[in-house]
């Protein structure tokens, strides 16, 4: 990751983070203050369905009041008592209800038995016990059975018929989903109703569903109001819980659920006001919305603002690692632009001094290396004709002072003199040669050579000489102390090399190979394939050489032999060069040596073609 | 003085002779041509025999002038009237009696198993005796009626031999005109109107406005009526109410147990208003005689103890959607739920065999009849028991009921009168054995106020 890269990510990241920071609080906050004008409206809807549940009582006792005083009513009671015949009052409660627009009605004898009931006219002749647990004329909630098997919670109220206190009237509404539709509920807000199932054994009895009606019957995903219910009917107080009655955070509610006790306390129905919170949500999404993208718009001018500090930050660091990259690759000429006072400036103008010292110090170092070369190189012509040079002037001083001797000795030593003369300039020659060679390396003529084929060559050369025609005639048998060993593989290794210069190369080796074994050894040549490449290897089982020597071998002029120039492996590392090949040397005293060249192996057209 | 006095004398027999004219109209609570309670049937429609005038009567002929039985009750042949016709000029034939009584056996079960034709007479054959078949016969069921010659897509106007023939008619109202040939003779009114009451029907506003001259009560309304100083004609122990057990998982103790829980008095006192007859018999007391045997007192403790501990299963109760049977079922219920028992009202759906009814079914039987045996014999036909033809000797026919009884598969609970308030314009009205009036025979006044009367059927 470039460093422009890295700045536009941290100020990115940087900014988001803020931007982030910021709109979590203001949309928390926001959260908040929804949240509390939510409750607020939630309470203050509990205390509005409060006052009309109280409302409703009223309503009830004040007609159970006008019931009581009736005329109908206390003639009835008259009859009764007198009498004593309740047949023929069997349905009237049931008038009476429908007149008096309540759902129970119950007209109980003097003896408590039901004279007529409302609700449940074939209930005559059984007792009431509810008429011994009402006291006092305030309205209470109770329980009723119905003749279809279940039962209903309603308001009630107790009253004696004027005139007939003995008689006595039951009555009240039922809080059914009439009861809940008269409530005055505002738009989001549902009112629900459950219809606590009565406990038997003091086992509280498991939450029904369908029991929790609402309006339009019965209330979908009633279950999720379970836990508000049973904390209500647990504590006897209203409980209020948020719900989530799907994972959707709109279609959530304040549920606030509030018991209604019978006069002994026991809950009897629980009355749910359920506040949709869809509204708020809706809000708080349409607020985080607009927060969302003023942060993303902010961010994203932030970005491009960071883009161009970047820019404008990196680009002279830029410029310094690159020109830094190319005095690594040896240009030491490269020159940074430096703008403005700020350390970025200062680095760039330490920078180019520090070039500038190098590129001076480099120009030093070759003039003192060109002039150790110079001096090296006089050193060593020196030191090679120095040598024929001072046989040279002992035969010249001794020719003049033969000058005094007899004409037959005078001959002879001028003789052996001349003789002595010739071979040495001779020597001269060859030593002048030897460097003219090494001036004047030919640029190599590249072609697709079998690499075996030139080890074959090199080893026919330096291979035992068999007896032939000059030995017969008397010419000096030439006798090599070593063994010759040539490993080749099967394939043709081939290469793009100079036939001539690489063959002059290996008989180079070969032959600083034969001078590490004067008493004798194993020479090996070798050739194999490796990945992408042609291994020559040439070893011998000499005395080997120490790391020092190896380090300097390739050095003109460096040898470790008493009459050599120190350019045969100088040469051969110039042919290995000018081929693209590399050249090794594995050695250790008393180990051998070996010499490892790897050329880039060329592509076998004859083998890809078959 | 003379003269004044045959004027006078004049005017009394003027005013106590029946008055040929008018249309009586009718309000029902039921299709009154619908068998059996039907108060048009016998209007429109002739049996081969036809009841008396009343219990003590004899059996009558009717469309049939004689009959005779042999091989012991197995082989009945009834002569046909001579000169009978239906209502739209077609001669009574025994082929259209025997076509008519092989269509009403498929609607209700027949004690007989074919009916071959002799000449001017109808031979049933019965695979067991048929005792009784004369008086059932007279039965509303058995009524002839003339089929339609070919099937048409438009339901025929119903034609039988009766002093009434069916002009028109609607799904809330039946229209009848007097039947000029009918062999009985011409009735006195020219017309009845039947009517559906509705739910809420006003009896006072129907027959002081004259808009109604007859209108079906139900039991539990006869008290109020006659408190209202209403003209009331009831026929005493028309129906029986009886709660038949159907389900034959049930234990002969919870059978037992629910047997001695119904408290009849309640039932009687209160919710029929006093106005039927406490029995734990098939039979009302003036057909058997021996009803009074049968204990009718709620037995609580003895249910209690015949359940035994044992928790019965929750049971169903049908009844009629009709105010006075579903309270009547829900007042049972309670009783059943104080001896253990966990019932629930259904309204009963007619038509079901024994397996789809409810566990207790609730219903009102007609029993009037001529017979006790024949009575007896309908109404275990009705409960769908296979039961032994009743003998006619008492002694043996107490012994067989009460053994039937003991099996608790059916709870006789109360006999109910059939009732109807009449106004003042109707007169000589009076009701068969089993509650129908007798409009044939009863004619209007014409100008007379309603006047209001309270009077009992013989």
């Amino acid at each position: 990751m470039s460093l422009r890269q890295k700045l536009l990510l941290l100020f990115s990241l940087t900014v988001a983070a803020a931007v982030a920071a910021v709109a979590w609080t203001v949309l928390l906050r926001i959260r908040k203050v929804f949240e509390q004008q939510d409750q607020e409206k939630t309470a203050l809807l509990v205390t509005q369905f409060q006052r009309e549940f109280q409302h409703r009582s009223t309503e009830v006792a004040s007609e159970m009041d006008r019931l009581a005083a009736s005329e109908r009513l206390r003639s009835l009671a008259r009859d009764l008592a007198e009498t004593g015949d309740a047949s023929p009052y069997l349905t009237e409660a049931q008038s009476l209800a429908a007149e008096s627009q309540l759902d129970f009605l119950e007209i109980l004898g003097p003896d408590g038995n039901i004279v007529s009931s409302a609700q449940w006219p074939a209930r005559f002749g059984y007792p009431e016990p509810a008429l011994n647990s009402a006291a006092g004329p305030a309205a209470f909630i109770k329980r009723d059975d119905l003749p279809d098997g279940a039962s209903a919670v309603g308001i009630f109220a107790v009253r004696a018929i004027q005139g007939a206190p003995a008689v006595k009237l039951l009555g009240g509404r039922r809080l059914d989903r009439q009861f809940l539709a008269d409530l005055p509920t505002p738009a989001g807000v549902e009112a629900y109703l459950y219809n606590a199932p009565e406990s038997t054994n003091e086992v509280a009895p498991a939450f029904q569903p369908s029991l929790l009606l609402g309006v339009n019957g019965e209330v979908p995903n009633a279950a999720q109001y379970a836990g508000v219910l049973a904390s209500a009917e647990r504590s006897g107080q209203p409980a209020s819980t948020l719900i989530y009655l799907t994972p959707r955070r709109e279609d959530s509610v304040n549920a606030t659920a509030m018991p209604l006790k019978s006069a002994n306390g026991q809950v009897m129905a629980v009355l749910v006001v359920a506040a949709s919170r869809r509204a708020m949500v809706e809000a708080q999404r349409h607020i985080r919305a607009i927060a969302y993208t003023v942060a993303a718009a902010g961010i994203l001018i932030t970005i491009a603002i960071s883009i161009a500090i970047a820019v404008r930050v990196s680009r002279p660091i830029e410029e310094l690692a690159r020109a830094a990259e190319e005095v690594a690759h040896g240009n030491w000429r490269v020159r940074v632009e430096a703008r403005g006072r700020d350390e970025v400036a200062m680095l760039a103008r330490s920078f180019n001094h520090m070039t500038a010292e190098l590129t001076a110090q480099q120009e030093r170092l070759i003039q003192s290396e060109r002039v150790a070369a110079w001096r090296e190189l006089a050193r060593r012509l020196a030191h090679e004709l120095k040598n024929p040079l001072f046989p040279l002037q002992i035969t010249v001083e001794n020719l003049v002072r033969s000058r005094s001797l007899s004409d037959a000795e005078f001959d002879e030593v001028f003789r052996e003199s001349t003789q002595t003369l010739g071979m040495e300039l001779a020597n001269l020659k060859t030593i002048i040669g030897r460097f003219s060679d090494f001036s004047r390396m030919p640029k190599p003529q590249l072609e697709r050579i079998d690499s075996q084929a030139v080890l074959v060559r090199v080893m026919k050369l330096y291979a035992q000489p068999q007896p032939g025609p000059t030995e017969a005639a008397g010419e000096p048998k030439i006798e090599y102390k070593f063994d010759l060993n040539v490993e080749l593989d099967n394939a043709r290794l081939l290469i793009d090399a100079d036939p001539e210069m690489l063959h002059r190369a290996l008989s180079n080796l070969v032959l600083n190979a034969m001078d590490a074994m004067p008493d004798g050894g194993t020479l090996t040549l070798s050739a194999k394939a490796l990945a992408d490449r042609v291994e020559i290897r040439v070893a011998d089982s000499g005395q080997g050489m120490t790391p020092e020597e190896c380090a300097r071998l390739f050095t003109p002029y460096y040898t470790t032999k008493q009459h050599g120039t120190g350019l045969g492996l100088a040469i051969v590392q110039s042919v290995v060069s000018d081929h693209n090949a590399t050249i090794a040397v594995e050695s250790q005293p008393g180990g051998g040596t070996a010499f490892v060249l790897l050329f880039p192996r060329a592509a076998d057209e004859a083998s890809q073609v078959s | 003085m003379l003269f004044a006095c045959s004027l006078c004398a004049g005017v009394l027999q003027a005013r106590t002779r029946p008055r040929y004219g008018g249309t009586i109209r009718v309000l029902v609570d039921t299709d009154p041509l619908q068998a059996p309670n039907g108060a048009a049937l016998r209007l429109v429609f002739d049996g081969l025999t036809q009841p008396g005038i009343d219990l003590e009567s004899d059996l009558q002929p009717a469309l049939a002038l004689r009959w005779v039985s042999e091989n012991n009750s197995h082989r009945w042949q009834f002569w046909l009237r001579p000169g009978v016709v239906f209502q739209d000029g077609a001669p009574l034939t025994a082929v259209a009696v025997a076509a008519s009584l092989n269509q009403s056996c498929r609607m209700t079960a027949c004690p007989w198993s074919g009916v071959h034709i002799s000449g001017q007479s109808v031979v049933f054959i019965g695979e067991s005796p048929m005792p009784n078949l004369p008086a059932m016969l007279a039965r509303p069921e058995f009524l002839i009626r003339e089929l339609p010659a070919t099937a048409s897509s438009e339901t025929p106007l119903p034609i039988g031999t009766g002093p009434f023939r069916v002009k028109d008619g609607t799904a809330a109202t039946i229209r009848l005109e007097a039947n000029e040939d009918c062999w009985q003779g011409r009735p006195f009114a020219d017309a009845v109107e039947f009517r559906l009451a509705h739910a809420n029907r006003d009896l006072w506003a129907e027959l002081s406005t004259g808009k109604t001259d007859l209108i079906e009560i139900a039991p539990s309304e006869i008290r109020a009526a006659r408190q209202r100083q209403l003209r009331v004609i009831q026929a005493p122990d028309a129906n029986l109410l009886a709660l038949e057990v159907n389900n034959p998982n049930l234990a002969p103790q919870l059978r037992a147990a629910i047997a001695l829980s119904v408290d009849r008095a309640a039932l009687q006192q209160v919710i029929f208003q006093k106005q039927a007859d406490v029995s734990a018999s098939l039979l009302p007391a003036a057909l058997s005689g021996y009803s009074f045997l049968f204990p009718t007192d709620r037995d609580l403790a003895g249910a209690l103890a015949q359940r035994g501990g044992v928790n019965p299963p929750p049971l169903t109760l049908a009844a009629d959607a009709g105010a006075p049977m579903q309270l009547a079922a829900q007042r049972l219920a309670l009783n059943l739920h104080d001896a253990g028992f966990t019932v629930k009202v259904v309204p009963l759906i007619p038509g079901l065999n024994v397996t789809q009814r409810a566990d207790l079914v609730l219903r009102s039987l007609p029993v009037a009849g001529i017979s006790p045996g024949a009575t007896l014999e309908w109404t275990l036909h009705n409960l769908e028991i296979n039961a032994p033809v009743a003998p006619a000797e008492p002694v043996v026919a107490f012994l067989a009921e009460r053994d039937l009884l003991a099996q608790h598969t059916v709870v006789p609970l109360l006999f109910l009168p059939r009732a109807w308030v009449a106004s003042s314009r109707l007169r000589d009205l009076h009701l068969e054995a089993d509650g129908l009036p007798d409009l044939a025979n009863a004619s209007l006044v014409e100008g007379e106020l309603a006047r209001t009367s309270v009077e009992r059927a013989p």
